[in-house]
């Protein structure tokens, strides 16, 4: 693993009239990670993806994909050779069958792996001869993946790779992610679903109103945060507990919940100074940073 | 590939014009033939000239379907980030569609000719085919400003069923303000004929009108520029 940024933004910003879709965003997705991208609807993770492939313009800021300018029409030829992007809505062309799809998509790229394109048929038991109109919502989002992984880019953009497909099905996309890393390939995924992040990401971002919130290592997140129950014999005194690192306090009556992202242990510490009768500490899954962050801001 | 794209997009409603066109015009030859005998040397010719007014309608309608398409319209039924995130310029996709367009336009002006061409000669009743060829230019050569005004209000216009009823306006309303206030300009009128034809003998001058030709194709040229300009510019 190498710390080499394979997509790197400074101040990119995307607005449509007064709406900023995308505000300031600072990102850097390291070579050779599996990076998830998360967020909530209309948080700008789709629009960061079309402006990272030259599809929208930046309002402001700029940045590379693979050391190639974002805004530079040339280079971002270049740049969609060698990426492989399978959109939220798993674009394709209704009138073809799943056979001239493969054929059409072939006919661009050198990198395309002809046995890897039959093992996936083979894999996602795709009808050859009918056409993508007639297909169901996970057979598309298995031949828009088949497009995907039959090539050997070096960059794998997914948008909500998973929707539409069966367990059966996400598992396979999960041990594929992971393989994809492991022969080299980039990997920048978002995602809704997040038990299927958890299980595959190296890295986290969390999108908010445009604007990058939270950017790091998924095992530093889950070493990081913690969750600290706590009961005290008067009213809980959730002023005290307002110090750097903590992202939420909730009180009720005697009892307070803290979610700190960092100094659990002065927190704690803090508690029994404070006298309180019970202190729990809780390691916390990516679902609560994720819902508590977006909570939050 | 690209190419063979847009054959698949477009096939459906290039055959579907191409066996209308044709089965029109060789069933109204045939039939009117018949009617107009025993004077048919200028009646024959007469119709036709009429049959062009009739293949005028029916190819600039099958043409501004044909032109229908492009990446806006696939924005519209969701389909534009598969076209873009392909290695190949947005010119090139656009270029490629307008080859494939301007192909099936010309097969659509060739084909219903060259079955009424056959079919006099079988009724024994045989046309020049100087008279053919100039009929054909003039649909071709002159009427694929309207192909092309189809592709620019493509690249204009968002929506799966809005640019085609745009486009039909646009058609329309060319012809009337053209017809009203500047008819010697009125592209229409030299696809028909009517600027070509001898009103006694009803045969087509051995001089077509090449200036006019010309302008026509170089205003589709500046059209599909125009469309390659805004295509290569635009947010999808």
């Amino acid at each position: 693993m190498t710390n080499e940024a394979v997509i790197l933004t400074q101040g990119l910003t995307k607005s449509y009239g007064n709406r900023e879709a995308v505000r300031a965003l600072n990102l850097s997705v390291g070579r050779n990670r599996i990076t998830a991208f998360l967020g909530r609807n209309g948080a700008g993770k789709s629009t960061t993806i079309k402006v990272l492939l030259g599809m929208v313009r930046a309002t402001a800021g700029g940045g590379t994909v693979l050391g190639k300018q974002i805004t530079d029409k040339k280079a971002n030829l270049d740049t969609r050779r060698r990426v492989a992007y399978v959109a939220e809505d798993k674009p394709l062309y209704g009138y073809m069958t799943v056979e001239q799809t493969i054929s059409f998509a072939r006919s661009f790229y050198s990198d395309w792996r002809t046995n890897v394109e039959r093992q996936l048929l083979r894999d996602y038991e795709l009808p050859t001869r009918q056409k993508i109109k007639q297909l169901s919502k996970g057979m598309r989002t298995k031949l828009a993946l088949l497009l995907a992984f039959a090539r050997r880019p070096e960059l794998l953009i997914l948008d909500e790779p998973s929707d539409g497909l069966d367990p059966v099905g996400i598992e396979n996309l999960l041990q594929t992610l992971v393989a994809q890393s492991a022969d080299g390939v980039t990997v920048f995924f978002s995602s809704h679903q997040i038990a299927e992040v958890e299980r595959v990401a190296d890295h986290v971002c969390i999108l908010e109103k445009g604007g990058l919130v939270v950017d790091a290592p998924l095992d530093e997140l889950r070493q990081s945060y913690r969750r600290i129950d706590l009961v005290f014999p008067f009213p809980a005194p959730e002023r005290e507990f307002r110090i750097s690192g903590v992202e939420r306090i909730r009180t009720s009556g005697h009892q307070m919940s803290v979610l700190a992202s960092r100094n659990a242990e002065a927190l704690v510490e803090r508690a029994h100074c404070l006298n309180a009768v019970s202190v729990e500490v809780a390691p916390v899954g990516l679902r609560e940073i994720f819902l508590e962050t977006v909570k939050e801001n | 590939m690209l190419w063979y794209r847009f054959w698949l997009e477009t096939r459906a409603r290039f055959l579907t014009s191409l066996a209308t066109v044709t089965i029109f015009c060789g069933v109204f030859v045939y039939h009117a033939e018949g009617l107009l005998r025993p004077q048919w040397k200028s009646g024959f010719n007469r119709l036709l000239f009429i049959n062009q007014q009739f293949l005028v309608i029916m190819w600039i309608l099958a043409c501004v379907l044909l032109g229908m398409g492009g990446i806006v319209r696939e924005k519209a039924v969701g389909t534009s980030s598969l076209t873009l995130s392909l290695p190949v310029r947005r010119a090139t996709v656009l270029g490629v569609r307008v080859g494939v367009g301007l192909a099936e336009a010309i097969v659509l002006g060739v084909v219903p000719w060259l079955t009424v061409f056959v079919i006099s000669a079988w009724a024994g009743m045989p046309i020049s085919i100087t008279q053919v060829g100039s009929y054909i230019v003039l649909l071709t050569g002159g009427g694929l400003v309207y192909f092309a005004m189809a592709v620019l209000v493509s690249s204009l216009v968002v929506g799966e069923y809005t640019a085609p009823a745009v486009a039909f306006g646009v058609v329309l309303l060319s012809v009337l303000v053209f017809d009203n206030w500047i008819p010697r300009f009125n592209a229409w009128r030299l696809v028909t004929g009517d600027f070509s034809i001898d009103r006694k003998t009803f045969l087509l001058g051995k001089h077509l009108p090449w200036p006019g030709i010309l302008a026509s194709l170089a205003v589709a040229a500046l059209m599909v520029l125009a469309s390659m300009l805004v295509v290569e510019r635009r947010e999808f």
